[in-house]
């Protein structure tokens, strides 16, 4: 340890610079990962807040909320708790079309499990009225406003705001499920006929074997079928363990290049009876504290630029995966510095006598 | 009669086999006691460095024993001859053995370092005054004289009280007078701090300051008279 930091000191450029390049490393992996999971939470953080457990589509709609059509006469096949879910994503925008937002609109029963709490306003209580996510406060939108979703001429009227939530990278508005159907232009708007696109429910089973068109999915498994999610993930992350691998290259060979300049010195070192494990030691000391620096600049830095970051992109901090980021970093730094191990091991004292 | 510090028992020392097989030793004896500085004089490829590593456990011998402090060296395992090199054996190398990153003082606070003890500043400092060093103690090795260096070297090898100092050429890379300077340092330690030192060498004007010296030939070891008055 000591002879690993007194060197660091002395060659401060040389090891300043590996610093640097696994900095970069880690800045990288740092903002992929709030990118990854501001993507995340912009898909799926309306159907966090369902806390449901299952979701029922049409089986054939391959496995797509948009693409499923179901009756809302088909609750009666499913059990548990469970609230009809209606979608319709659209432009969000007033009746003067002075504000235009992309929007996913939910339709849903006024008193289902579904339906978000009421922080300012009131709830649904009659015909054309509409709550918005607080997020669209900040875009103008305000309570009493007239709007209109998609290309409808039917308008409603801003009752109530919830908590910040999104669905596919869209703020949400929900409705009741009639008042959706009626800014969808749906010939039927009430009735046990009423076109919706889901069953979302809590525990809940099918209640005999007989549901012919509907199929039943976890609530994870509806998540990753949401459109481009996991595609998305998969990218993010799959760039993430590849910098993993990169991280671990070039600490490998950096350490492997700097034990081979200095095998004469550490045939010295033998010599005098200080052995492969404290120069591995030292190589260890040295690459955790450079991956240490490397890490701690990095999250700085993401943190940084995450409060001035424009507030399109969808960035958003992880400390779980940061955490878990930073440890795999740091197993890369030590790994790679083991990597030199035997050629630490393989040199022969005996060429220091000569 | 006190028993030798360090003891080399038929030592033969054969690289390689067969038709190649070159005999760097043969039926080398030697014997080195406290108090006693003895030189190894050779030509180049005599068996000297063969015999050195040999001595601090760093090859084994075909055939033959080292003996240290009357233990046998050739049977133990690598950590203990690693653990006996660190404490009680002094290097003093043909190049500087000192590392490059630390300043003479951290050269010693490293040892303590590695023992697991705290930093014996009272003795380095008393072993660097000794050696004319104290104004030297916070340059790195490459400020320093060749024969500063020699001498930070010396300090190095005597800082753990070894039993048993071996010198491989350490005047190689020094004009005539710090040679002497060295050699004088070197028989001083001998006698005055009761130390075995052990100086392979093939320059004849530095073996005066010797009380015994050995030379070697084509890998045969034979004591001679020594030159002192
Ligand atoms: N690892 C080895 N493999 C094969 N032969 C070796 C090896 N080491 C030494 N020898 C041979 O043993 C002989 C003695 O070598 P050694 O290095 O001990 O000589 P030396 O007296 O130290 O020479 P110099 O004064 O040039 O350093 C030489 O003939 C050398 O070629
Ligand atoms: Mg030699």
């Amino acid at each position: 340890m000591y002879l690993g930091l007194k060197e660091m000191w002395h060659e401060k450029l040389r090891y300043g610079l590996l610093s640097g390049v696994l900095l970069l490393i880690a800045l990288v992996v740092f903002m992929l990962s709030g990118l990854a999971n501001g993507l995340s939470v912009g898909n799926r953080q309306a159907v966090d807040q369902w806390r449901a457990k299952t979701v029922y589509l049409n089986k054939n709609a391959n496995q797509s909320l948009a693409a499923s059509q179901l009756k809302i006469s088909d609750q009666t096949t499913v059990s548990g708790t469970h609230a009809p879910l209606a979608n319709l994503s659209g432009t969000l925008r007033t009746t003067t079309n002075k504000l235009k937002t992309s929007a996913s609109a939910f339709g849903t029963s006024r008193d289902s499990f579904i339906m978000p709490k009421v922080i300012k306003g009131h709830r649904i209580n009659g015909k054309d009225q509409l709550l918005i996510s607080a997020g669209l406060l900040d875009k103008g939108y305000h309570l009493g406003q007239k709007v209109r979703i998609g290309t409808t001429t039917h308008s409603v009227k801003i009752v109530g705001t919830y908590q910040t939530s999104t669905y596919s990278i869209a703020p949400t508005v929900y409705t009741d499920t009639s008042t959706l159907n009626r800014l969808k232009g749906s010939p039927i708007t009430s009735g046990k006929d009423q076109p919706i696109n889901a069953i979302v429910a809590k525990n809940s089973q099918f209640k005999s074997s007989d549901h012919d068109n509907l199929e039943r999915l976890s609530i994870t498994t509806f998540v990753s079928s949401l459109p481009g999610y996991s595609a998305e993930q998969l990218t993010l992350n799959t760039m993430i363990y590849f910098l993993f691998v990169m991280a671990l290259a070039v600490i490998g060979i950096f350490m492997f290049v700097l034990t081979l300049q200095k095998s004469a010195l550490f045939g010295v070192l033998k010599v005098q009876g200080i052995g492969t494990r404290h120069i591995i030691g030292a190589l260890l000391s040295q690459s955790i504290a450079m991956a240490l620096i490397g890490i701690g600049l990095g999250l700085a830095i993401t943190i940084g630029l995450a409060q001035i970051m424009p507030a399109g992109l969808p960035f958003v901090i992880d400390w779980n995966a940061f955490g878990i980021y930073s440890v795999a970093l740091l197993a890369a730094a030590v790994i790679g510095a083991l990597l030199s191990w035997r050629t630490v091991a393989n040199i022969d004292p005996a060429v220091a006598i000569g | 009669m006190t028993n030798p510090v360090l003891k080399l028992d038929a030592i033969t020392k054969q690289f390689g086999s067969g038709h190649t097989a070159v005999t760097a030793l043969t039926d080398a004896n030697f014997e080195v006691n406290a108090g006693e500085f003895v030189a190894i004089i050779g030509p180049s490829g005599s068996g000297k460095s063969t015999f050195l590593t040999i001595a601090a456990g760093l090859q084994t011998p075909t055939s033959g024993q080292v003996y240290l402090n009357g233990q046998p060296l050739t049977h133990q395992s690598e950590r203990q001859r690693l653990a006996y090199r660190f404490n009680d054996v002094g290097f003093i190398l043909q190049a500087s053995n000192l590392i490059p990153f630390l300043t003479v003082r951290e050269q010693f606070k490293l040892v303590d370092k590695l023992a697991k003890r705290p930093f014996q500043k009272e003795k380095t400092e008393k072993l660097l005054a000794e050696l004319a060093l104290s104004d030297v103690q916070n340059a790195y090795p490459n400020q320093l004289s060749g024969g500063e260096r020699q001498r930070v070297a010396i300090a190095r090898a005597l800082y753990n009280d070894p039993s048993v100092i071996l010198a491989d050429e350490p005047t190689a890379s020094l004009d005539t007078p710090r040679s002497i300077d060295v050699v004088k340092r070197l028989a001083d330690e001998a006698h005055h701090h009761n130390k075995a030192i052990v100086m392979v060498t093939h320059d004849q004007r530095l073996i005066s300051h010797c009380d015994v010296v050995y030379r070697i030939e084509d890998g045969h070891l034979a004591r001679t008279e020594t030159t002192k008055a």
